[in-house]
């Protein structure tokens, strides 16, 4: 019954709204078919489409001002680092992104890989303290056994090259880090053309200027790569870092293995 | 008003640290050192565009809803990336978060729309910082409904402005649409979805007011440099 009501009152509203053909109707018809026809829209809406899988993403930020990281998401926690918006290079302090979670309190932390000493630190700041978060599909890797590098996109190896590493006295740090910064047109043949900075550092050369990051750059001695040869950077044949510079975006983790 | 008119004021207002205001800049710096009025291949040429005479650009549309739509566009990325960013984060839950993977798919699915009509008169996506609001289940409903507000705000008040019946056309049905998110969001929230028998069109004001109050055009960190590097080596 309750069926039946519905289908009348659908078909009264759709009699009202000129549905139907009833007689002496026509000349509203007339009018219709005297007016202009309706524009096609210049917008195509394509179908919507879910996410894509997000395996292959991760996430990264960078500093706004200069925050302590701490152990637990509290202000009450310990503190890990104080970190500063900038490199030593002048460039933003990029961090890569864990996870968030908010406090007892509502306020929101952060966790951070933390470009400190020892590697692998991580911390938390106040979800403040940073900026924008972006994406990264990319994955450098380095094999410090095999003295070759390797750039993957969304899971997929796009680079592949020979590297020097660091010597036995001077080892590059193995871990995971982050690209965080990308240097050119400086003058000193011995980095090469391109220049990237890592957040990765020297285990031993502690008291090296600026405080001895570990860097992915180009050489001004190709004959030794690839080999055990740097102070613990990454070094790379000049053309193989030009064309690493075209790939890689900063952001990008970085695994030394 | 003008359409650029209101494309300036939502700029002034919508861009915190001047990313898009310095990237148009540069931009028409470049472009009048080649004398060249419309630049075919950069993203941020539809302020150019605004400041530019009548006329038409390129692709048949006229510069002036050119710059109406790029004026959406930069508000259907800020919806797209905010509610991507929601889903990305997994930090939703519940009815909020089905929501978010529906909505978010026909932001993207505008924005794919929007870039493909204007080709490379199209606003270049910026960046957007939304300060944990999509990180939260409360802050994230409370900032969609202001932004699903502020679309259907900005639809309605720029559809009339528009020359093209074409255009105005696909205006209205994503207006619509929009409204249903709004009404979506705001059930979520807790609030009325729709407690009005007319929506009054919403001034320039009151739209910038709200774009100003979430400060979430950002500009991009510096990550280049031409300093030597110092790293060991």
């Amino acid at each position: 019954m309750a069926a039946l009501a519905v289908t009348v009152t659908i078909s009264l509203l759709w009699a009202g709204l000129g549905g139907s053909h009833r007689p002496g109707a026509s000349s509203v018809t007339g009018s219709d078919a005297a007016l202009p026809a309706a524009p096609t829209p210049a917008l195509t809406i394509g179908r919507p489409e879910p996410l894509r899988s997000s395996g292959f993403l991760s996430r990264w930020t960078s500093l706004r001002t200069t925050a302590l990281a701490r152990v637990r998401p509290a202000a009450s926690a310990g503190v890990v680092a104080e970190l500063r918006p900038t490199t030593p290079e002048g460039t933003a302090n990029v961090l890569a992104v864990l996870r968030a979670r908010p406090d007892a309190a509502g306020a929101l932390w952060v966790k951070v890989r933390l470009p400190i000493l020892p590697n692998g630190r991580v911390g938390w700041v106040r979800r403040q303290a940073v900026g924008a978060y972006q994406t990264a599909n990319t994955h450098f890797v380095v094999d410090r056994r095999g003295l070759r590098a390797t750039l993957y996109r969304d899971g997929k190896a796009v680079f592949n090259a020979p590297v020097g590493v660091g010597t036995a006295s001077w080892p590059t740090p193995a871990g995971e880090f982050l690209v965080r910064s990308e240097l050119t047109r400086y003058a000193s043949p011995f980095y090469g053309p391109v220049a990237f900075g890592t957040s990765a550092r020297s285990a031993v050369l502690t008291d090296w200027p600026a405080g001895g990051f570990v860097g992915i750059h180009g050489t001004s001695e190709p004959q030794l790569l690839p080999g055990r040869v740097s102070h613990g950077c990454i070094r790379m044949r000049n053309p193989d870092i030009l064309r690493l510079a075209e790939l890689m975006p900063v952001g990008t983790p970085l695994t030394i293995q | 008003m003008s359409g650029h008119d209101s494309f300036d004021e939502f700029l002034a207002a919508a861009d915190r640290d001047g990313a898009i205001v310095e990237t148009s800049a540069q931009l028409e710096a470049a472009l009048s050192r080649r004398r060249l009025l419309v630049a075919a291949a950069a993203g941020a040429s539809a302020v150019l565009l605004t400041q530019a005479g009548p006329g038409r650009a390129a692709g048949g549309l006229s510069r002036s809803d050119t710059s109406i739509l790029n004026y959406a566009l930069v508000l259907e990325y800020l919806q797209a990336s905010f509610y991507t960013e929601a889903e990305r984060s997994g930090a939703l839950s519940g009815k909020t978060a089905r929501a978010v993977r529906v909505v978010g798919a026909v932001e993207r699915a505008h924005v794919e729309a929007f870039l493909k009509l204007l080709g490379p008169d199209a606003v270049k996506r910026p960046l957007f910082d939304f300060q944990g609001t999509t990180e939260q289940q409360q802050p994230f409903l409370k900032t969609a409904v202001a932004l699903e507000d502020l679309a259907v705000a900005a639809y309605k008040g720029q559809a009339p402005k528009l020359r093209s019946r074409a255009v105005l056309a696909a205006a209205v049905g994503i207006h619509s649409v929009e409204a249903r998110h709004a009404a979506w969001m705001r059930e979520l929230f807790g609030i009325k979805p729709a407690v009005h028998a007319f929506d009054q069109p919403a001034s320039r004001a009151s739209i910038n007011q709200v774009v100003a109050s979430t400060h979430f055009i950002a500009r991009q960190p510096r990550t280049k440099a031409r300093s030597k590097p110092k790293y060991t080596g």
